[in-house]
């Protein structure tokens, strides 16, 4: 039997491994919006597969327990359970990460480079691509989808827990977040 | 926007780059039987959203399985976004896809029209003559207008003078190139047929999307009305709030809604004067935008499928087959599912057709392997948007318990309308509309490869 194989017949074998499969089927539908593997194809939509699951895991909880403000995903993530959202932090996270580099300019580096110096890199690395449950991984993530992150932390309407990125976001001048987010876009694996 | 467009094509260049360095299989990390040698066969019927996950997932899942997607087209437009069209804020290109993505699959695309299901023998016939055994039939034929519904309409009617758009491609840039020639002052009328209908929300973002043009484009005294054979319709706060706000809503201003207790529907049309007709009333319109009641896409009426009011097809909770036919599947909007007693059917959109094709996807899997067949989960996310930098949502979510669908409301609603109390309500801060007018492009894109890519 091919590993393949293999690997489908002890999901389905056992009692216990039926849950296994549920979340797969679970996690399917969270691939409409942020791509099969969880690599995003939509520049403002994250992509998510290999964030580190404690990160996954606790902005699901922070959305479903309104700790923390969302457009669309705190009311999505309500209908999951405290063990789907667990499994699903813990699926996305056993993928792979893929950043999609993206185009820029010489001077959104240049600028780029002094601003995540200065507020970014303690937390995230010189690249964006020293995560932990805390920081995840922003090499190649969307700029897009950066940009408006970056606005979330310094608009007094949305709840926003991380006191940290909020007071640092908050020192930023509105020029320096596009400069920030295509920095950290830009940067491969 | 010219400029954003030519960003998200490097965008999608970008992906698709990143996409290909990473190897298949690890990227995809979908549980593989590429193994299994059921060597199953798989008709799916239809190209839409609904059609192509199908056939791309059931080849990514076990690619044993012999897969034919049978599709008219050779290039699939978007519905969810086209509103956009019309107003020219989006270029129809964005909304296109051919099926060289699933080909890659190891999906046998097939452009051709079914003429014949033969479901005692299992054999697909169609127009091209060509003759297709299956194990099992996924049938995504989308919707099929019944012109006849309305008095003085007709299909040729739809493509000259009174196009419906509601099937995006030529009839979208029909309307756009109406609404371009309309004087100032003149008058939009966006017909709207009895529900359930395909896209709940889209007349009214269309509606938004029409307001949207001629504010900016030297028609600010032009009128959008909303002929409703409904009372009431999808995120209907959040449509009144945004055209109160943006473009002025009601007798007073650019955009009017008429309920069908109001005398708004609309039963007959005069395409000479360019008339509608309700029961008591007669509208003038330069532009008339009518959308007739459509039911499930003909392959599955004709099969006799169609249970659901002699017009939708009802399926199994638990795996999508028809509830008429063994081994034939119907999905997207020509099925009808959800909690129908207290109302909480499923929308008629993308995202429901996608997940209702994983679901028939992991259902198959399981049966061509002998497996216990998998508790499914039905999700869906809408977008509208109603300005550039506004737009909004609703979420549903279905699990299924003892057979049956039971609507999660934890997991569904609209976007907030106020924050705040009842008592004291508050603005909602705009940056939520922004995000999810930015949120619908990446929904989009994402959407498009999730199925064809």
């Amino acid at each position: 039997m091919r590993k393949g194989a293999m690997a489908v017949a002890l999901f389905w074998a056992a009692g216990s491994a039926m849950a296994a499969m549920d979340i797969e089927v679970l996690a399917r539908t969270c691939n409409n919006c942020h791509g099969v593997g969880g690599i995003s194809a939509g520049t403002s939509m994250p992509s998510i597969g290999g964030l580190p699951r404690d990160y996954l895991k606790n902005v699901m909880k922070q959305w479903k327990y309104d700790e923390r403000g969302a457009a669309t995903m705190n009311r999505i993530v309500k209908g999951f359970s405290d063990d789907e959202i667990d499994a699903l932090a813990t699926h996305f996270s056993k993928k792979r990460w893929v950043p999609v580099p993206q185009k820029t300019t010489a001077a959104l580096m240049k600028k780029g480079k002094s601003v995540t110096f200065e507020n970014c890199e303690d937390c995230h690395g010189a690249k964006g691509d020293d995560p932990d449950e805390d920081a995840p991984m922003i090499n190649g993530q969307w700029a897009k989808y950066m940009t408006l992150e970056l606005e979330k932390y310094r608009d007094d309407g949305f709840k926003m827990p991380h006191r940290k990125m909020k007071k640092n976001t908050r020192k930023l001048k509105q020029a320096d977040i596009p400069a920030a987010a295509h920095f950290f876009g830009a940067q491969g694996q | 926007m010219s400029e954003e467009t030519a960003m998200n094509a490097f965008d999608r260049r970008t992906f698709i780059k990143a996409l290909a360095a990473a190897s298949g299989a690890s990227i995809l990390s979908i549980p593989n039987a590429h193994a299994a040698k059921t060597r199953a066969r798989v008709v799916v019927v239809g190209g839409g959203y609904g059609g192509a996950t199908a056939a791309k997932y059931l080849r990514l899942l076990d690619a044993s399985i012999d897969v034919t997607l049978i599709e008219r087209e050779t290039r699939y437009t978007s519905c969810p976004l086209s509103n956009e069209v019309i107003s020219g804020e989006r270029e129809i290109k964005t909304l296109q896809v051919g099926y060289k993505g699933l080909l890659k699959h190891g999906v046998k695309v097939v452009h051709d029209e079914v003429t014949e299901v033969d479901p005692a023998k299992k054999i697909v016939t169609t127009a091209g003559g060509k003759h297709f055994a299956y194990d099992a039939l996924v049938l995504s034929p989308g919707v099929d207008f019944n012109y006849a519904a309305v008095e003085g309409y007709s299909e040729q009617l739809a493509q000259t003078k009174l196009p419906h758009a509601w099937k995006a491609g030529p009839q979208t840039l029909l309307l756009k190139k109406q609404l371009q020639a309309m004087p100032d002052g003149g008058k939009f009328i966006i017909a709207v047929p009895k529900g359930p209908f395909r896209c709940p929300p889209g007349p009214y973002e269309r509606a938004a999307q029409v307001a949207l043009y001629c504010k900016y484009h030297g028609k600010k005294k032009a009128k959008v009305l909303i002929l409703d054979a409904n009372d009431s319709f999808s995120k209907k706060p959040l449509f009144e709030q945004a055209w109160k706000e943006l473009y002025g809503y009601g007798p007073d201003g650019m955009i009017e809604w008429t309920s069908a207790a109001n005398d708004g529907a609309v039963t007959r049309v005069d395409a000479e004067s360019m008339t509608c007709f309700t029961g008591f009333g007669d509208h003038k319109g330069d532009v008339i935008n009518l959308i007739p009641p459509h039911h499930a896409g003909k392959v599955a009426k004709n099969l006799g499928l169609a249970t659901f009011k002699d017009k939708w097809c009802e399926v199994k909770p638990e795996s999508m087959e028809s509830t008429k036919q063994k081994d034939i599947y119907v999905i997207g909007d020509a099925c009808v599912g959800g909690e129908l007693a207290t109302n909480n059917a499923f929308p008629k959109s993308a995202h429901m057709a996608m997940t209702q094709a994983k679901v028939v996807v992991a259902n198959l899997i399981a049966k061509f392997n002998g497996l216990p067949p998998p508790v499914p989960v039905y999700t869906n996310t809408c977008y509208s948007v109603v300005a550039p930098d506004w737009g909004f949502s609703v979420v549903h979510l279905y699990r299924v318990e003892n057979g049956q669908w039971v609507y999660i409301k934890a997991g569904s609603g609209i976007s907030p309308v106020t924050f705040g109390t009842k008592e004291a309500p508050l603005p909602v801060p705009r940056i939520y509309r922004k995000l999810e007018a930015e949120y619908a492009d990446g929904w989009l894109r994402n959407v498009l490869a999730d199925a064809f890519a």
